[in-house]
């Protein structure tokens, strides 16, 4: 669906994008991530044809971004960020005048129309003008507006931004339902988001991709896939020598104490090996006092980090 | 067909913001007032043959009217789209930018055509209450139409040019007001000496009062026509082209 190959945006000396190549195919819903300014706005405007590439080719369901770029519009439903809107109409005639303007014949446009706003969940201020709606709303009429001409591909850039947790939680649940039927690529800062609806991320860091894979694989690529976290009643430095003598074990970080003489060690293992019954071994060696030991698994936050931090 | 829908967008837009209402009230309240004074004028000085049309064109105020007016239309087409954002929706729809500008361009026209809808009604009144009722020349009126019509193109024209300029609606009000003075300002070239025969040809040339003059005595010239055309079109040429270095430039 999307073939973007050697993609580079130039702003007034600033490379903002170097160089990247990713493709993405028909069915899949991608996350987009990466810190601000990595260039995930960038590479969506470009890819909804609104900036020019500095250089490289960009082909959307077969056509040009830049030589056939009405034609890659008829097909894609943006939502860029902050989801600008009229504020001076109603959704409804708004949602009528998008669909119109994105080609939808006559006939079908009071049917889409229809359509978007049951996905969206707009029916009830659908005779409100958008400007006395809340961000949520107008986040749905945002995205009401990308889907309103049943595009192949939506591009949608943060969508749940600046939206209360029950929000996030509903359109999550649109995003993951449009995604039986549409392609999807969508930038995002909310993790927990991004593997719970994704089939595949792309990390972007200053203007390069520094990963693309699915959400689990990500979080595998984190230091062994995880950590043990250990809490005992001992002199951290003790903790440290003690732990990092043994064979499997890579490294140990000390939190600060705690509560009183309790401390807390993060400790990481060799990938794939289970190290807890050695740390076990050892804290009953030395007679610790011992509050918790458990394992945790990497989250794609941690993977986010480790990628995206020098 | 893209072209149509964002037309009847821009047009209606108008009468989603309370500028247009305000505007539309100062026009007919202005346009009400003149009217009223030229009556008692022309009712005073005892004119018998003298064509109202040409009477009204030739009030100083009038002027003023048309140069206010047209900033306070244009002022937002382009500006408050860079302002919002929403020009971003707007171009990655699949529409050309040709036909957003002379959407925006029509629209802003076709509300100036109607803030001057009140100048008919009084002239209606006039020959509805009037015993005799005067004399209609068609004529004039048509071509004195025509003419507004036509400035009113060159004028709106530069305001849409002044919007995609900047995001600053006051910004853009102001510049399209000195470019329309600039633009009107030739016509009074005629009053300053050491003017040598050519440059009162060309200002002349130029000259909106003339034109408006010429149409009110049912003179038809063809240069003024092609005078205010082609400046409109050249004007609407840039307007495209820094809309789309604003946006290449993102």
């Amino acid at each position: 669906m999307i073939e973007v190959e050697n993609l580079s945006k130039t702003y007034s000396g600033f490379r903002a994008v170097q160089g990247i190549s990713f493709h993405v195919n028909k069915g899949e819903i991608v996350g987009f991530l990466g810190p601000n300014g990595a260039g995930k706005s960038t590479t969506m405007k470009i890819l909804s044809g609104y900036l020019p590439p500095t250089d490289g080719n960009i082909r959307i369901a077969g056509f040009d971004v830049v030589t056939d770029s009405l034609e890659v519009r008829k097909r894609i439903g943006y939502m860029p960020e902050n989801v600008p809107l009229y504020t001076d109409m109603r959704v409804n005639e708004f949602l009528r005048f998008r669909a119109e303007l994105k080609k939808v014949t006559r006939r079908k446009i009071k049917e889409r129309v229809e359509i978007v706003k049951d996905l969206c969940h707009l029916k009830d201020v659908e005779n409100k003008i958008i400007g006395t709606l809340s961000k949520g709303y107008r986040q749905r009429v945002g995205l009401a507006d990308a889907m309103v001409h049943d595009p192949d591909l939506l591009i949608l850039d943060e969508p749940t931004i600046g939206l209360d947790p029950n929000q996030i939680r509903s359109v999550r649940d649109l995003i993951k339902d449009l995604g039986k039927h549409h392609t999807i690529l969508l930038s995002t800062h909310i993790l927990s988001e991004v593997e719970l609806t994704c089939t595949r991320v792309l990390v972007i860091n200053r203007g390069k991709i520094e990963a693309s894979d699915t959400p689990a694989n990500l979080t595998k690529l984190v230091r062994g896939g995880g950590s043990i976290l250990l809490e005992v009643k001992a002199p951290g430095l003790d903790v440290t020598t003690k732990l990092e003598a043994l064979p499997n074990i890579e490294d140990v970080e000390i939190i600060l104490p705690s509560d009183g003489d309790w401390i807390q060690a993060k400790i990481f293992a060799k990938p794939g090996i289970d190290v807890r019954e050695d740390v076990y071994n050892v804290v009953r060696a030395n007679n610790w006092p011992l509050r918790e030991l458990a394992r945790r698994k990497a989250t794609l936050e941690e993977a986010f980090v480790e990628l995206t931090q020098d | 067909m893209a072209l149509w829908t964002l037309y009847k967008r821009e047009f209606n837009s108008y009468f989603h913001s309370a500028v247009a209402y305000v505007v539309l009230f100062g026009s007919a309240l202005i346009q009400g007032i003149f009217f009223y004074v030229l009556v008692q004028l022309i009712m005073d000085a005892n004119y018998k043959e003298a064509s109202v049309m040409q009477i009204f064109f030739n009030w100083p105020l009038f002027w003023i009217l048309l140069l206010g007016q047209v900033p306070l239309i244009t002022m937002r087409v382009f500006s408050e789209e860079f302002k919002l954002g929403t020009i971003e929706m707007l171009l990655t729809a699949p529409v050309r930018e040709w036909d957003v500008v002379l959407a925006k361009f029509f629209g802003a026209l076709t509300f100036f055509l109607v803030l001057w809808l009140p100048i008919a009604l009084d002239l209606t009144a006039l020959q509805l209450f009037s015993s005799p009722p005067p004399p209609v020349y068609w004529s004039q009126i048509g071509l004195t139409a025509l003419t507004i019509t036509l400035a009113g193109g060159l004028y709106v024209s530069l305001g849409v040019f002044a919007s995609v300029l900047t995001k600053n609606q006051i910004i853009a009000a102001v510049l399209c007001f000195a470019m329309i003075l600039v633009c009107f300002g030739f016509s009074f070239g005629k009053f300053f000496q050491h003017m040598n025969s050519t440059t009162l040809a060309w200002i002349s040339y130029v000259s909106l009062p003339e034109h408006l003059q010429n149409a009110g005595q049912g003179i038809f010239d063809s240069r003024p026509v092609v005078f205010y055309v082609s400046v409109t079109v050249f004007i609407l040429m840039l307007t495209k082209s820094v809309l789309e270095g604003r946006r290449l430039q993102g």
